[in-house]
């Protein structure tokens, strides 16, 4: 079997690369060392949400104030548009909500509003931007997710309209796992019709006008069926709000990507790692990929690398201080100045490996220190890119989608780009 | 409970103690089994200062056979009764000696003979054996030699002693601070303390006051007008993720900088270092110090600087210094002073005992207390080293699995909230209403919430939830200590992160700002 390009990494920048080249039957292999961070995220994809302390209302509005060493930087707002658009077409057994003219606020775990501009339909339901009055349902027995802190901090939230919150806690049929996982009360749902049981204990406990709030674990085949189906039965606006990891939306998304994968043709490898590259003149020709038994050579046309940053291990920084791009060594930005990585003291201070990664030319190929791509078939997405600061400003899942795509698009039409002016 | 008049609100007792570490907890252990009436005041949580910053050696006497031989006699002593008394504290993991290349072959016939004229176990036993039982030690070394070290859980230990205290009477008041003593001419007659949870503040009248605040001894005896010089020795620890070692593994070599590694529950920690500072409430983690201790630790575990570090934490020795030249009439050893300052300023009704060491915290308090007692009436006999503290009347020496093995009848039981050290929820639930305290970092010093390797990553939400919804706290106040945990954590996080903990912090990230957004969690 013969690839045309060769992806690292199985996250959502990896996995949105990858389908945009195979439905353009590209030949493309996805390997990875495992899942990404798609199973921790809840899912919502985060374009653009702060702007150093100011929570962004439009996205569309506020990227062109970020710089040309931010990953935004690279893609126009249209460019930006197009992968969204292209994204929540490709997802629609997710059925995306949202735009990029007006973040939603979507509570998090601990009552947060948090701006997201895209979700799948089940958790959009939670957007509190018009106020209105909600009523936050835990199951006892499930520890990451607490109703009663969520009801409360939304209500003290800053907040454009009025809200009124209040919790709820149900205590779920008897099981014998007394430690609830998230995945194993979505496996309840999808196997042992738990919703019925939802709907009868919710009777008569709601107002019509309250939207009703429930852990993100309501199935993880059929989820969004389910929560269509407690819609209609409750008669009630119902969402899904995130919980902490594992993230049962951010797996669907998973299987919803990685089915379209498979159908367009395209192979998803597991528990492998890139390890290296043949490359001749400033091209690769190929890709050293090390299993359990040995290294097999892939030969490709072009790469994607998708590897993530330090949390998913495509960035590493060892006891020395020294900071490296795992796969390909390539040069980094945002390090530390000093021989020495220092952190700053306060633990929500900014942290001088936050923009670390690597930088790249408008064609997303990772660059030297002088501008030019190391590499003219390799190309960069996610969260291997320097210079974000995705969990302050509310960005990560935003510039994977819209950088996979963009990478996807120079590997299939690099002579219909512009050649860029000047690189930031 | 809103301030009151302190003149409306005191209490009496014979033996008033300040300072809840382990000296100041075992003095009033000590003194409440004498059946005196008994109050400590601890500024802070029981065992925030020295004790619960130490590297966890219950010490054999070995590290002091060849410098210091009353301190390796009295470790050794103690040592003995600890594993007896502090059974639930105390896990065997027996201690190895080793000369590695960097040390002379020849100090372990100095070992030896020092452990034998003070009467420390001490057996040499083929590198071969030792490395049969440590096998990531260095496979150089050319020599090992066991001895009876244990690995000490400080948390447990203080907590024993103060429900065994409280079993006889005494109140353990934390969270008290002593903002002034008060006298009567020439004599202490109490202290005038301020909660610091709820503001209220009041006085203490004792017989005896006894000042077992460590580091810190000096300021209290200044507010008698009495001059203690203790130096604050900061020494830097780090917790390694896994047990790299079973044994608590010591250099053999005078004793020195970065040469002992012990298990500690499911961890391992290096240490230590030693360094004055003038202010034992100022510690800054040096980077060269953290390198001085991954460079040592490679020397006995080639590998170590790619092993997981978790958490680094500086504790401060009390280190006790005569200048005031009184010759002391008491059996005053080397490694602690205990001050009658009757006897050196003129103040009766008050002693200070400082200095000396975890191990050797029983012994101290029984000096301080056989002190006390000449104040008090007369002798009394102590009764520490035979009874034993609370949660060790089964003389059941801890092992690693007993959480385990406590959950495997059930193990679906129940939640649980901390994977990492199998905290239940009820446990947790249990030790808020019991501790009557809603700070996330005081449950971690009960529980080890938080002390594995994800270092509270998943818990500290939940324990954050639970404690809210209990109605222990409000959210501004759950969210507060949660904010509060994470800034505490990210001092001992922050110093040491690189390689695989690296990511495992970018997780935590990951949840705590991307997914909570605490951030902006509402004030």
């Amino acid at each position: 079997m013969s690839y045309d390009t060769v992806v690292v990494g199985a996250g959502l920048a990896g996995l949105t690369a990858a389908l945009r080249l195979s439905e353009r039957r590209r030949r493309v292999l996805v390997v990875a060392r495992g899942v990404g961070a798609t199973h921790l995220a809840p899912a919502t994809v985060e374009v653009l949400g702060y702007l150093g302390d100011n929570r962004v209302l439009s996205p569309a509005a506020s990227l062109p104030a970020l710089s040309n060493g931010h990953p935004y930087g690279h893609v126009s707002v249209d460019q930006v548009t197009t992968a969204l658009a292209w994204f929540c077409a490709h997802t629609a057994s997710l059925g995306y909500a949202g735009s990029l003219d007006e973040n939603m606020l979507l509570p998090t775990p601990i009552g947060v509003p948090k701006p997201s501009a895209f979700a799948p339909r089940s958790m959009a339901g939670g957007d509190v931007r018009n106020g209105g009055r909600f009523v936050f349902v835990g199951l006892r027995g499930f520890k990451d997710f607490h109703p009663m802190l969520i009801a409360d901090n939304l209500r003290h939230a800053r907040l454009p309209q009025p809200i009124e919150t209040r919790a709820l806690e149900l205590e779920p049929p008897a099981s014998r796992m007394g430690d609830l996982s998230g995945r194993v009360i979505a496996g309840r749902f999808d196997t042992q019709n738990l919703a019925d049981w939802l709907v009868g204990a919710l009777d008569g406990r709601t107002d019509a006008d309250e939207r009703i709030g429930l852990p993100a674990v309501l199935g993880l085949r059929s989820g969004d069926a389910i929560w269509q189906d407690l819609e209609k039965r409750l008669q009630r606006r119902v969402f899904e709000v995130a919980t902490l990891p594992p993230s049962l939306p951010g797996i669907r998304l998973y299987q919803a990507l990685a089915n379209a994968l498979r159908v367009s043709g395209a192979h998803i490898v597991l528990g492998v790692r890139a390890v290296g590259t043949r490359a001749v003149g400033g091209r690769i020709e190929a890709v050293e990929v090390a299993n359990a038994t040995g290294t097999v050579t892939y030969p490709v046309t072009s790469v994607v690398l998708a590897s993530g940053g330090f949390a998913s291990g495509g960035l590493e920084l060892d006891s020395f201080g020294t900071t490296r791009e795992t796969v390909f060594d390539l040069p980094l930005i945002g390090l530390a100045e000093t021989d020495r990585v220092r952190f700053a003291p306060h633990y929500f201070d900014a942290q001088p490996l936050a923009t670390a990664g690597v930088a790249t030319d408008d064609l997303l190929r990772p660059v030297d220190g002088s501008g030019n791509p190391v590499y003219e078939n390799l190309h960069a997405a996610g969260a291997i890119l320097g210079g974000a600061t995705p969990w302050k400003e509310k960005s990560g899942t935003g510039i994977s989608v819209v950088t996979g795509y963009a990478a996807a698009e120079a590997i299939l039409a690099p002579a219909a780009r512009p050649v860029p002016e000047a690189v930031g | 409970m809103a301030t009151q008049n302190p003149s409306l609100s005191s209490l009496e007792a014979e033996v008033l103690v300040i300072g809840g570490g382990s000296t100041g907890v075992g003095v009033a252990r000590d003194a409440a089994l004498r059946g005196f009436s008994t109050i400590l005041v601890e500024r802070r949580d029981l065992a925030d200062g020295t004790t619960g910053r130490f590297h966890g050696l219950l010490h054999s006497g070995g590290r002091y056979a060849v410098k210091d031989p009353s301190a390796a006699r009295e470790c050794i002593a103690e040592n003995r009764i600890l594993r007896v008394t502090a059974a639930d504290c105390v896990e065997d993991t027996g201690g190895l000696f080793v000369s590695t290349p960097w040390d002379d072959p020849e100090y372990g016939d100095q070992f030896l003979q020092g452990c034998k004229a003070t009467g420390v176990p001490a057996e040499e036993i083929p590198v071969g054996e030792a490395l049969r039982r440590e096998p990531r030690v260095n496979p150089d070394i050319r020599r090992a030699f066991l001895v009876p070290d244990a690995a000490l859980d400080p948390w447990k230990l203080v907590w024993g002693c103060a429900r065994s205290a409280e079993q006889h009477g005494a109140r353990i008041l934390p969270y008290h601070r002593v903002l002034d003593l008060d006298m009567d001419g020439e004599r202490v007659v109490g202290a005038h303390v301020r909660s610091e949870r709820s503001g209220e503040e009041f006085r203490i009248h004792a017989t005896v006051v006894i000042n077992a605040a460590g580091a810190w001894a000096g300021q209290i005896a200044e507010l008698a007008r009495c001059k203690v010089n203790v130096r604050a020795g900061m020494g830097l620890m780090i917790a390694m993720n896994h047990r790299l070692v079973h044994m608590c593994v010591n250099r053999c070599k005078r004793p020195a900088d970065g040469d002992i590694l012990l298990p500690l529950r499911t961890a391992c920690v290096i240490g230590t270092t030693d360094v004055f500072v003038p202010d034992p409430d100022q510690t800054e983690i040096r980077q060269e110090d953290i390198d001085l201790l991954l460079d040592e630790g490679e020397k006995l575990v080639p590998g170590f600087r790619q092993a997981r570090a978790l958490h680094a934490w500086a504790g401060v020795r009390p280190l006790f210094e005569d200048t005031a030249k009184v010759a002391e009439t008491r059996d005053v050893t080397r490694s602690h002073a205990l001050l009658d300052h009757s006897s050196r300023e003129g103040i009766a009704g008050f002693l200070t005992i400082t200095g000396g060491k975890t191990t050797t915290f029983r012994l101290m308090a029984e000096a301080a207390v056989d002190a006390a007692c000449e104040q008090l009436g007369g002798p009394r006999a102590c009764r520490t080293a035979e009874v034993p503290l609370a949660g060790s009347g089964s003389h059941r020496l801890y092992q690693i699995g007993h959480r385990l093995a406590a959950r495997e009848p059930a193990p679906q039981a129940e939640e649980i909230i901390c994977e990492c050290e199998l905290i239940t929820r009820s446990r947790l639930e249990d030790t808020i209403k019991e501790r009557d305290t809603t700070s996330l970092d005081d449950l971690r010093r009960l529980l080890r919430l938080a002390m594995g390797p994800c270092q509270g990553g998943f818990c500290m939400y939940r324990a954050a939830g639970i404690l809210h919804q209990g109605g222990h706290v409000d959210q501004a106040g759950a969210n507060q200590t949660l904010l509060d945990f994470l800034e505490e954590r990210w001092k001992g996080v922050h110093p040491i992160l690189h390689g695989d903990q690296l990511r495992q912090a970018r997780l935590d990230d990951w949840i705590f700002q991307g997914i909570l957004d605490v951030e902006h969690l509402p004030a």
